[in-house]
């Protein structure tokens, strides 16, 4: 076990190397440079030419590259501020959503998902599908308008923006993030519902539920010790991959809800051309997206007794 | 009226020939007291001073440049109501908050709340207004002007702020060695050496060329030109927000927020307000959303497109300022079929623009006529006649031109507020006239590029669709996108009647002159077409009913100094 998480210690550690020279070089292409980005479009050239000086982006590539490294995570070149105090809450707000969601959408789903599964192809599991199908199918500037017109502006039940006040409790920042959450949920559900009811449908359908059925096991105990095990799994890999978008492609649901978290932060950081704050956001993406892979496949491997840790060796 | 004539007699004794001047033009009608008070204003003549000559000469030929609906937005009825929290909604601040670099609206929002400019150019009182300048005046021929400052104000760190401060400021600001985004304003018009202290209450500006509208350029209009500390390290002052103003920094969270709180020692009237509050939003629907979902009590600044819920609702004050924020058509006047005025003309005609004004800005802007005099300058020359849609006229000018079929050619332009709708309806009304535009819609990094010849899409395609900021004077709009040596001159017009035309206008101390010498100019452009303006956009500040006092600008400045919520 322990040198499975080395291994892949160190194969994350190449990765991210090789994501920070992917990232640094196309934001060489990115059309604008970070003078003209904070001075404006209007700016004098002489002003554009003094600013990209003292940030040092008018140096060799190679050289910036090691200026970046060096000082990481350094200083944000739109902001003119150290990257970590605006990063790090940024990250934690992103977090804070994306463990919201997934507490209310992986329960909700994976029961969406066994209760199609165990009423194939009967009215309950059409509808399931159809509702998790359209649900998946809705925006979420559309959803999240629809939301914040009815329950902010029109009933006043939920405040129209997801930053609580600094020092707010927990119930009150939950309060809060409720909306948000809301269009997160309508997107995932369908996701996680379908992969469960395919796990569920092929388990009832495996040799060793058609044993445990034979030989006399309640329905009931069926599903939970043998069936429900092996629908979780292609469960946990929806949840994982989608990691990568709750933590880092909110950008929309940030912008409607004025939740600052990471999407946005990056959003903007590629928009100015700030390679230094960009850098650091699509690292810490990286980072979060690795650890929550590992630990899929952890509980993959321990949900799952045919796979064998050497085996993902 | 006689007893009026002799207190006017009264109090042009000992005043200048310039300021004599304007009184006659007053009197006689040729300019509007609107007109009369900006001016004055702008030569120095004291607010009080201005307003008994005003009284003197009785009522009649005023009018606002704002309006308020929904109630009175400026002066409420009874005594202001002391404390409480007000919270507005901003644009995030693109960049760091550095008064040197700022050139957003979210950063120059931030600028105001705590700092203070010479002079303030109020929309709402139709004048430029002493802040830290108490008065301003030139020389004969408007080389130097000579800024008398405001005694016994101190900066939110304890400093006494004296003519050192604002020569190190305005060094600061010229110096082209620094990343003053204010170089685009001062280039050619002032450089370092030229700022001057006479005395710790006296500071002299020796600029490059005569300029009669100087003030302007050291006001809030030139939103980079806050007053700081000698010494001030501007790429710090994020940490601090040091200056003068009636608020001081609570605190400051990137892509978050603000807070201020009065400041103590305030040279004016202290603030009613207990404290401000910031919130920044990346886009403008969630901000109309938190207006009406009661998160905010202000929007500090809105665009007409997308707030028809917010604009056509009684619950919510609008003030609306006239601005000179407009868009520009320009056509490349070095390449066929644009060559020829006539095919430029021809496209002009095709546009309605009361139909887009009505559309796209919910009618909260004025019809353009393709020059860059417009509403909010008293220089204009109102008596040249507006540009309406004729599409018959359009097809016998490109008959002429030799294109009786029309012809094909393609726009540029960027991904901003209303602009790529302006694209449709441009594409659209060329069309009736034969002539199809194929319109390339870009992000604004990609549209303006390097922004600089050769470089950028903005500036090199056939045709360009671009959007321009408020201005106090059209100086720079009748420079930089239209002089043969203009920086922006996206439609490469090179001619030297023009040019020589507006080196006069912007030395012209005097208003009949400036009017003059407009009224050419407006002509000028109708001949030749370069560009075409279709409109001016007004100005939009929304709050809820229950708020009082704001003072905004057209640029997205907002004082709060007198701001109060009422029970």
């Amino acid at each position: 076990m322990v040198r499975f998480i080395l291994k892949r210690l160190g194969l994350a550690l190449i990765t991210l190397f090789l994501l920070s020279v992917i990232v640094f070089l196309l934001g060489q292409v990115l059309p604008s440079d970070p003078g003209r980005s904070v001075l404006g479009p209007l700016a004098d050239p002489h002003a554009v030419k003094a600013l990209d000086h003292q940030l040092g982006v008018d140096k060799p590539i190679l050289t910036q590259y090691w200026n970046w490294i060096s000082n990481f995570p350094g200083t944000s070149t739109q902001y003119q501020a150290p990257i970590g105090p605006i990063l790090g809450p940024a990250l934690g707000r992103s977090i804070k959503l994306a463990i919201f969601a997934f507490i209310i959408v992986v329960p909700l789903g994976i029961l969406g998902g066994v209760v199609s599964a165990l009423n194939y192809g009967r009215p309950v599991d059409k509808t399931i599908s159809i509702v998790g199908q359209s649900a998946l199918t809705i925006p979420e500037f559309v959803s999240g308008i629809i939301l914040i017109v009815i329950f902010a502006v029109e009933l006043k039940w939920l405040p129209v923006s997801a930053t609580a006040p600094p020092g707010s409790g927990f119930f009150t920042q939950v309060k809060y993030l409720i909306l948000p959450v809301i269009p997160l949920v309508l997107i995932l559900f369908g996701y996680i519902a379908r992969m469960a009811r395919v796990g569920t449908v092929e388990a009832l359908d495996s040799d060793y539920a058609r044993t445990a059925i034979l030989k006399g096991l309640p329905r009931g105990v069926v599903i939970r010790r043998h069936v429900l095990r092996n629908s979780l799994l292609p469960t946990i890999t929806v949840v994982a991959t989608q990691t990568g978008y709750l933590i880092g492609g909110l950008v929309v649901i940030e912008t409607l809800f004025r939740y600052n978290g990471i999407g946005l932060l990056t959003y903007n950081a590629a928009n100015q051309h700030d390679i230094p704050m960009l850098e650091a956001c699509v690292l810490t993406i990286g980072v979060v997206y690795m650890v929550v892979t590992l630990i899929a496949d952890i509980s993959f491997s321990l949900l799952n007794p045919r796979i064998r840790l050497r085996a993902a060796e | 009226m006689s007893r009026g004539n002799n207190e006017l007699d009264r109090l042009r004794e000992g005043r200048t020939e310039l300021e004599n001047h304007y009184i006659d033009e007053l009197v006689s009608g040729n300019l509007s007291r609107r007109d009369f008070l900006r001016r004055g204003s702008t030569i120095g003549m004291s607010i009080p001073l201005l307003g008994a000559i005003l009284a003197a000469c009785g009522g009649g030929g005023s009018s606002g440049a704002a309006s308020t609906s929904g109630g009175s937005s400026t002066a409420a009825t009874g005594a202001p109501t002391k404390g409480g929290m007000l919270r507005v909604a901003s644009v995030t601040p693109a960049a760091a908050v550095n008064p040197l670099t700022v050139s957003d609206a979210g950063g120059l929002t931030m600028l105001n709340q705590t700092g203070e400019f010479l002079i303030f150019d109020s929309n709402l009182k139709l004048a430029l207004q002493p802040m830290l300048a108490l008065s301003w005046t030139p020389n004969s021929d408007g080389s130097v002007w000579t800024f008398k400052l405001r005694p016994n104000v101190t900066f939110h760190n304890g400093a006494m702020m004296t003519a050192d401060d604002v020569v190190y400021t305005f060094q600061q600001l010229a110096d082209p060695k620094n990343a003053s985004n204010a170089l685009s304003t001062f280039t050619g018009v002032l450089t370092p050496a030229g700022v001057k202290m006479v005395d710790p209450t006296t500071v002299e500006f020796h600029l490059e060329a005569p300029n009669g509208n100087f003030p302007y350029l050291v006001s809030s209009d030139n939103y980079n030109a806050i007053i700081v500390p000698k010494g001030t390290d501007y790429g710090k002052w994020q940490t601090t927000f040091v200056g003068t103003g009636a608020f001081k920094l609570g605190s400051y969270t990137q892509n978050v927020g603000a807070t201020f709180m009065p400041n103590p020692n305030y040279w004016g009237t202290k603030p009613y307000l207990d404290s401000t509050s910031f919130k920044f939003y990346s886009s403008q629907q969630p901000m109309l959303l938190a207006l009406q979902g009661n998160d905010v009590d202000v929007i500090a600044q809105f665009v007409p497109a997308g707030a028809a819920a917010i604009l056509n609702n009684p619950t919510y004050k609008i003030i609306k300022l006239k601005s000179a924020n407009h868009r520009e058509l320009s056509m490349r006047n070095d390449q066929a079929p644009f060559t020829d005025a006539r095919v430029r003309q021809a496209v002009a005609y095709t546009i309605d623009r009361p139909g887009a004004v009505a559309a796209l800005l919910s009618g909260d802007g004025t019809v353009a006529n393709d020059y860059p005099f417009g509403p909010r300058f008293p220089s204009t020359d109102t008596s040249v006649p507006q540009r309406t849609q004729d599409i018959a006229k359009a097809k016998q000018l490109l008959a002429a031109a030799g294109h009786p079929n029309g012809f094909s050619t393609t726009m540029a332009t960027e991904i901003y507020q209303e602009i790529p709708q302006l694209a449709q309806v441009i594409v659209a009304d060329a069309a009736k006239a034969g002539i199809k535009i194929t319109p390339k819609i870009e992000s604004q990094a990609l549209y303006y590029g390097k922004a600089t010849y050769g470089n950028s899409d903005w500036l090199d395609a056939t045709m360009s669709l671009v959007d321009y900021g408020d201005r106090g004077v059209p100086n720079v709009y009748l420079s930089a996108p239209l002089t043969s040596d203009g920086p922006w001159n996206a439609a490469h017009f090179k001619n030297k009647t023009y040019d020589g035309m507006v080196k006069q206008y912007v030395a012209a101390t005097d208003l009949q002159t400036q009017k003059q010498i407009a009224g050419k100019i407006e002509n000028l452009l109708l001949q030749e077409t370069p560009l075409v303006i279709p409109y001016w956009i007004d100005g939009l500040t929304a709050s809820t009913q229950g708020v009082n006092g704001l003072n905004p600008t057209s640029i997205a400045q907002i004082y709060l100094n007198a701001a109060y919520k009422s029970a």
